[in-house]
């Protein structure tokens, strides 16, 4: 396997005016050649290895954005390399965009007033794609979703869901090495959630394609994601198997229990730190215990945890 | 020829979506009444106050059919490019426009040629002929039609440019009304679309023929009514030549201001 992205020691800073108040600070905003440095990256390393699906994770703000317009090429990183399939995106942004599909969450790259069926034609011209390639990948898509009901509908009349299934098989048509997912799935209900997660899915089996994502609905990571990057205020935190996860910061498992007023009583044990029969001794000494549950902790609420304790975690 | 088919591809796909807003095409229509009305009764006191019939060379007659013109090509040309980039970068689209495999300004472009070629057969060959008609031999029907389509397309180019040229503006200032408004008013003053050049005062009309406007509406409808001299070669020429320098000059100022404009997003994130 060879590497699809590679970043080393990758930064970006944004120059921001420090904007005052009211009235007068609008006005002294005019002039004003008062910047402040706001970084959003900080030193990001990473390698993202072809065919890999990885979850690229972190709090609203942390900096998964801009990670992602880098590699596409839209942003210039102030510091550090990065190389997506061998080219450098921003000095090559129209040679690398060749070889990306980009889906950006509320973003349509799709012809708003044509059915869909004319954007993918235009999508095949501008992007070169042989006519038997094409009608390949429709019939992949065939196979896949049940894309008839949309393929003739003009855009503008779609669903939410209904866009963002097109919009996923319009990043995916020129059969690019890597296809950048941010947040596909925000606003979708679940059924619609899980057609685009295995719509993903069979999509990166058969085509072998990499496909960095963002997102903030853990369903998608465990359902799409081996590995899981996650980044905090531009720096990288975590880098390793969804698994790993789990037992990463901590044996966590969720004990619930019902008392005798039977209301669940429901509390995240570090394993590592106490004994899950301490806790429920401790419980028993001050109300009956009806009924015991022992969770795997989810990977919700590990990310969450990750998140609420910051990078000293 | 592998840029062809992108090309093609996009102005294909802007003709079918200009299809879709067929209602527009007679709103415009409409629009164009009124405004030609009022120059009608403008213009008519203007020469009845003069107390002659040719003002500045110009008869009536001639005024009018130079302006009406002038509004046709008005609206074959009118692109939004201000307009839509600005929206565009206020609301992040652009960076699906920068991520098309195309350079930029080229993409442009061929997305605006599909409409470009529908306002040309629905509302520009319509206005034509209805004054060619009506007018009877007012304008010349000969060569000067073949001249005045390579004259019209350069001044398609030529507004294009400058349109390319102001809307980065629009990454400075985050503001675009005002400066719409502006290039609106300068490149339709200072190309003679609303008022002949012929009837401004000489001193600002040497200041005029330094300026890329004219190339817009101006050169191409001399030629259509041989006008200037533009009925020989040596008049000819010349003022083609005059419109592809600006086509050239102004591409590479919008190529530099672009390539600059854009580090803006870039480096900055817009």
């Amino acid at each position: 396997m060879s590497e699809a992205v590679v970043m080393k020691n990758v930064s970006k800073q944004f120059k921001v005016l420090n904007r005052h108040e009211g009235l007068k600070g609008s006005i002294q905003d005019l002039f004003s050649r008062d910047y402040k440095i706001v970084q959003a990256v900080n030193d990001v390393s990473l390698t993202v290895m072809k065919g890999e699906i990885i979850g690229y994770l972190g709090p609203n703000g942390a900096g998964k954005s801009t990670t992602i317009k880098m590699m596409t090429g839209v942003l210039e990183p102030t510091e550090g390399e990065i190389l997506v399939n061998g080219l450098v995106p921003y000095k090559d942004r129209t040679a690398n965009s060749e070889n990306i599909g980009v889906v950006f969450g509320q973003r349509s790259q799709l012809w708003w007033n044509l059915p869909l069926i004319e954007s993918f034609k235009l999508l095949r011209d501008i992007y070169l794609v042989e006519e038997k390639d094409y009608q390949d990948m429709l019939e992949l898509y065939r196979s896949l979703v049940d894309i008839e009901p949309i393929l003739h509908k003009p855009v503008r009349q779609m669903s939410l869901g209904q866009r963002t299934l097109s919009d996923i098989l319009a990043a995916f048509l020129h059969n690019p090495g890597i296809v950048f997912l941010d947040e596909p799935t925000i606003g979708l209900d679940v059924s619609m959630k899980a057609r685009i997660r295995e719509l993903i899915l069979g999509l990166n089996e058969v085509k072998k394609t990499t496909v960095i994502l963002t997102t903030h609905d853990m369903g998608d990571v465990d359902a799409l994601c081996r590995r899981i990057v996650i980044i905090d205020e531009g720096k990288k935190i975590y880098d390793n198997d969804i698994d790993h996860l789990k037992n990463y910061f901590g044996s966590y498992r969720t004990l619930r229990m019902r008392l005798s007023d039977d209301s669940w009583v429901e509390k995240v044990i570090d394993e590592s730190k106490t004994d899950v029969m301490h806790v429920i001794a401790e419980t028993q000494k001050t109300s009956r215990i009806k009924d015991i549950r022992l969770e795997e902790i989810s990977t919700e609420e590990v990310i969450r945890k990750i998140y609420e304790g910051g990078q000293g975690a | 020829m592998t840029s062809v088919r992108k090309m093609t591809a996009l102005t294909r796909a802007g003709i079918t979506e200009s299809l879709q807003f067929r209602l527009g095409t007679a709103v415009t229509l409409f629009a164009n009444l009124i405004y030609l009305a009022l120059v009608y009764y403008l213009w008519k006191a203007i020469y009845a106050s003069s107390g002659t019939d040719v003002v500045n060379g110009m008869t009536f007659y001639d005024t009018m059919i130079y302006l009406i013109l002038a509004t046709a090509i008005f609206n074959f040309l009118e692109m939004f490019i201000v307009w839509d980039m600005s929206r565009a970068i206020q609301s992040g689209e652009i960076i699906m426009h920068l991520l098309k495999p195309m350079r930029y300004r080229k993409y442009i472009f061929w997305s605006y040629s599909g409409s470009l070629v529908m306002s040309f057969v629905q509302t520009f060959i319509p206005t034509f002929l209805v004054v060619a008609i009506i007018t009877r031999g007012a304008i010349p029907m000969g060569w000067n039609l073949l001249s005045f389509a390579v004259s019209l397309l350069l001044a398609l180019v030529v507004n294009y440019n400058i349109e390319m040229l102001v809307a980065p503006i629009c990454l400075y200032t985050e503001s675009t009304w005002g400066i719409n408004i502006v290039k609106e008013t300068i490149v339709l003053l200072l190309s003679g679309a609303t008022i002949p050049l012929a009837f401004f005062p000489e001193g600002l009309r040497r200041v005029v023929d330094y300026l890329p406007f004219r190339a817009v509406y101006d050169i191409p409808l001399r030629v259509l009514l041989k006008k200037g001299g533009t009925d020989t070669w040596q008049g000819l020429l010349p003022a083609l030549g005059l419109q592809l320098v600006w086509c050239i000059v102004l591409s590479i100022l919008g190529n530099l201001f672009w390539n600059r404009a854009v580090k803006r997003i870039t480096v900055n994130g817009g």
